[in-house]
């Protein structure tokens, strides 16, 4: 079990399948693109690229815990993502409330967009 | 504890204003598979897993469970924002728009209150597991039953990938119950 190859997609791939599991991939439907409409969304649909590889092989990691180049993996979006969040959050702003980006006035935790707004 | 990310876990940009589908997809808000039930049931049934991948599993999808309200809340949201009492009233709103106006409110598309009836916990981690997995192959039915009604790309995106997600926690679920039952030496069926 150690070491075990398992195929994976690309991060952007797999998260626009929300399965980065090829051979649990099960198709309904076409595949739909995310499509940023500004430069700020494009930068957060990195991040998002990235978190949702963290999230889909973390859930892999618990039942597979054995598996050393998947932590590997996973250790390396979470470095990767972590530079794009980074860059993020020094144009626009904090996402999480222990951010470096909060260090400034006027506070900029309650900044918009929020998620739900489009 | 939990940390809030500002930010959904895959976006939603919904443009055209379609408030009979903002009335279908409470369907997976407050119905009974949906992603309020299904993060309080892992975030419940977590704590009497028998080891720590059990205990891991269902903390993690539970959490995601809590990204995947929020996104369902967005396209409700972004469907209704604006809307007048005559359009609420064409889309068979109107008993949304008396209670709750315009605010979220985890109801089924049909009004019925979520109840924790919905939450399934035994304290048996078989049981539990056999009955997340079901709850899985429900909650993609549903997305693929809202996905047959609409051909608005802006939903479509989203509701693919939640569909997609409840392939996958299915998958881990099922890899969870067939190492405990090795493990513990305990079949499910023989309960």
């Amino acid at each position: 079990m150690y070491n075990k190859q398992i195929e994976l997609y690309e991060p952007y791939q797999g998260f626009i399948r929300g399965n980065m599991f090829p051979s649990l991939f099960d198709q309904y439907g076409r595949i739909y693109d995310v499509k940023p409409m500004n430069e700020q969304a494009e930068l957060l649909t990195y991040i998002d690229i990235f978190d949702f590889a963290l999230i889909d092989i973390g859930l892999y990691l618990d039942v597979h815990p054995e598996n050393q180049k998947m932590i590997e993996l996973y250790n390396s979006f979470l470095q990767e993502k972590k530079s794009i969040l980074k860059k993020y959050e020094e144009n626009y702003g904090a996402l999480t409330m222990d951010s470096n980006a909060l260090n400034v006035a006027p506070w900029n935790w309650d900044n918009n967009p929020w998620p739900w707004e489009a | 504890m939990w940390k809030y990310v500002k930010k959904l876990e895959y976006p939603v940009n919904i443009q055209k204003k379609d408030l009979k589908m903002a009335k279908y997809l409470l369907a997976q808000y407050g119905g009974p598979n949906g992603e309020f039930a299904a993060a309080m049931r892992y975030l419940n049934q977590r704590f009497t897993m028998p080891d720590e991948r059990g205990k891991a599993l269902l903390t993690d999808i539970g959490t995601e469970e809590l990204a995947h309200i929020e996104i369902i809340a967005a396209m409700v949201y972004q469907l209704m924002d604006g809307a007048s009492v005559e359009e609420l009233e064409a889309a068979g709103l109107t008993s949304h728009y008396v209670q709750f106006d315009h605010a979220l409110f985890p109801v089924d598309d049909e009004g019925v209150p979520f109840t924790s009836a919905y939450i399934e916990a035994t304290g048996d981690y078989l049981a539990d597991l056999v009955s997340d997995m079901a709850a899985e192959q429900r909650a993609r039915v549903t997305y693929e039953n809202l996905m047959n009604i609409t051909n608005d790309p802006d939903l479509l995106g989203p509701l693919s990938f939640l569909r997609q997600r409840e392939v996958v926690h299915y998958a881990r679920f099922k890899e969870l119950k067939e190492y405990y039952e090795e493990k513990y030496n305990k079949r499910s069926t023989d309960i």
